[in-house]
Parts: structure tokens; sequence; C-alpha cells
């Protein structure tokens, strides 16, 4: 088999456990879209933070430049500090479940894709592949996440989907 | 000017490295206000490393007053961590710089390796440290309302 056939058929195994993975956190993005639509509303100002998030997630390499966004933005904007009491975690803001979603929960799914795909944990090309699921993992969830927020803000509509 | 290798290295030494050591650091000590963490942040992005490396001293080694004194604690915190990380990681632990330059050229790599490395740690510093401050002030009204 060709190097350049032994990519693609890994890029397709990474791509296919993302997909998995995505099935899994899907209701976790809804949430936090739906906190978010209920704290941000559906103003173009409020809007462009969040199409912002995406726009880092999907610009950088480094898992570490998004979680400094969210930070950034939960200190400067007090929407990213609002509470939801609907939510399952009701005195954490959204930057703060964001955070902890981002950071958390995906370090352990991104490790363990890892260790499926034969991905090790010592060198800098395992560590380099281990951060770029990492980075998949996230840039998918803040997707599913934005894509709720605009529909929940842009009908006004907050409720859980049926 | 860095290689393209070293600008890797650095990025994922940032991920997986310099941010668990900036949370951590921030974690021991008070957050400082964000108007006073500005200036440090402005000027990683317009400073060599050594006049970077001179401001950071210039703060530690001012007169704070009292009230201030978190201020002073935290250039102390940061200069140790940027000593030693150009006096020993950068060499030994990261693997950064390029075996065989002479003196002059080796003290020239360290010190744009150095401004790299500065500017991801003190970017999480920063990013940590004004979550803190503003956390710590939504949370002071509740507290002083409690008692």
């Amino acid at each position: 088999m060709s190097t350049d056939q032994k990519t693609l058929d890994y890029d397709m195994k990474v791509t296919r456990e993302v997909s998995r993975q995505a099935e899994v956190f899907y209701d976790e993005a809804v949430k936090l879209g739906d906190h978010a639509a209920r704290a941000f509303g559906g103003s173009k100002e409020h809007r462009s933070q969040m199409t912002g998030l995406e726009t880092i997630a999907n610009s950088t390499f480094k898992t570490t430049d998004v979680f400094d966004y969210v930070k950034k933005q939960t200190a400067r904007h007090r929407e990213w500090q609002q509470t939801d009491a609907q939510s399952g975690a009701p005195n954490e803001s959204f930057g703060e479940r964001l955070l902890k979603q981002l950071q958390g929960e995906f370090t352990g799914k991104a490790d363990g894709i890892a260790k499926r795909l034969g991905v090790g944990n010592t060198t800098d090309e395992d560590k380099q592949e281990r951060r770029h699921i990492h980075l998949l993992l996230m840039r998918v969830f803040i997707r599913q996440m934005v894509v709720q927020y605009e529909y929940a803000a842009s009908f006004g509509n907050t409720r859980r989907r049926g | 000017m860095l290689t393209t290798a070293q600008e890797r290295k650095i990025s994922l030494l940032s991920d997986t490295i310099l941010y668990d050591e900036a949370v951590t650091l921030m974690r021991r000590i008070s957050p400082l206000p964000t108007s006073q963490i500005m200036g440090l942040l402005n000027n990683t992005r317009v400073s060599s490393y050594g006049q970077l490396y001179a401001y950071i001293i210039h703060q530690r080694d001012r007169n704070w007053q009292d009230s201030k004194q978190g201020t002073k604690v935290f250039y102390t915190e940061l200069e140790k961590v940027l000593s030693q990380m150009r006096k020993k990681r950068a060499i030994e632990e990261f693997r950064l710089l390029t075996p065989g330059l002479n003196s002059q050229q080796a003290n020239l790599e360290a010190d744009e390796v150095m401004a790299a490395l500065s500017r991801e740690f003190i970017q999480h510093l920063v990013a940590e440290n004004n979550l803190r401050a503003e956390l710590q002030r939504a949370q002071a009204p509740a507290q002083r309302n409690r008692r």
C-alpha cells in the first residue's frame, strides 16, 4: 500500500471516529446552544460573538487559542457570564460550561480516539496528532452548538428539541 | 528567524505544557485587575525578548503600595518562570536551540525563541488572570449580600 493510501486510510479512520463522537456529544452541544440563545438573544452583535468563536476554532492549530478566547470573552462580556436555570448546572455560566466541555471532556475523548488508532503519547508527532484530534472534536462541537444557537435565537425558541 | 520546525514545536509546547503551567501559576496567586495586565500583553506583541524582560524586571522592582503588593508578587513569579526557561528549559527540556552555534548566534536565537515562548505563556496567563479577576469581582457582591 502506498504512503498516500495509508495516509488516506488513516484520515478516514480519524473522520469516522470524530463523527461517531459527534453523535455522542450532540445533545450536550444542543444544550449549550440553547443556553447561549437564552443568554445572548439574537442581536447582530451577539451573533458575531458566536461566529467569532467558530472562526477561531476553524482557523487555529492550537487548542489553547480556543480556551483563551473563551476565557477572554467570559471575562469581558456579561452574556458569557450568564447562568441558565434551565441547564443541568444552574450555577455555571455559559463560558464556564463551554470551557469545561472543550478542555475536560474532549481531552479524554481525544486520548481515547488516539489510543484506538494506535497513536502513542511520547514523540512530538504523537502529541501533534493527539491535539489535532482534540481540535477536530472541538470544531465539530462548536459548529453543532452555534447551529443550535442560531436556530433557537432566530425563532426566539429556546425550548429543547423534541 | 525561527525555523518552521521551531515554530511547530513552540506551538505544541504552548498547548501541552505552557498552558497548564500558566493556569497553575495563576491559581497560586491573586489575579490582577485587567487594566494592570494589559500593558504586559501589549509588550509581548511589540517588544524584543530583552525589552519584555526589562519591562518585567522594572514592574517587579517598582515600589508598589501595600494595596498593590499582588502586582509585585505576579511579576516576581513571572520573572522566575521566564529566567528558568531561558537558562535551562529552552535548551535541555524543550530542545529548541540549534546545536553548534557560536555564543553570539546562540544568544540571538535564544532571545527569539524566548520571545515566542513568553508570548505564548503570557497570552495564557492573561486569559486566566482576566477570567479569575472577573469571576472574583462577580462573586464579591453575592458574598457581601450574604453577610
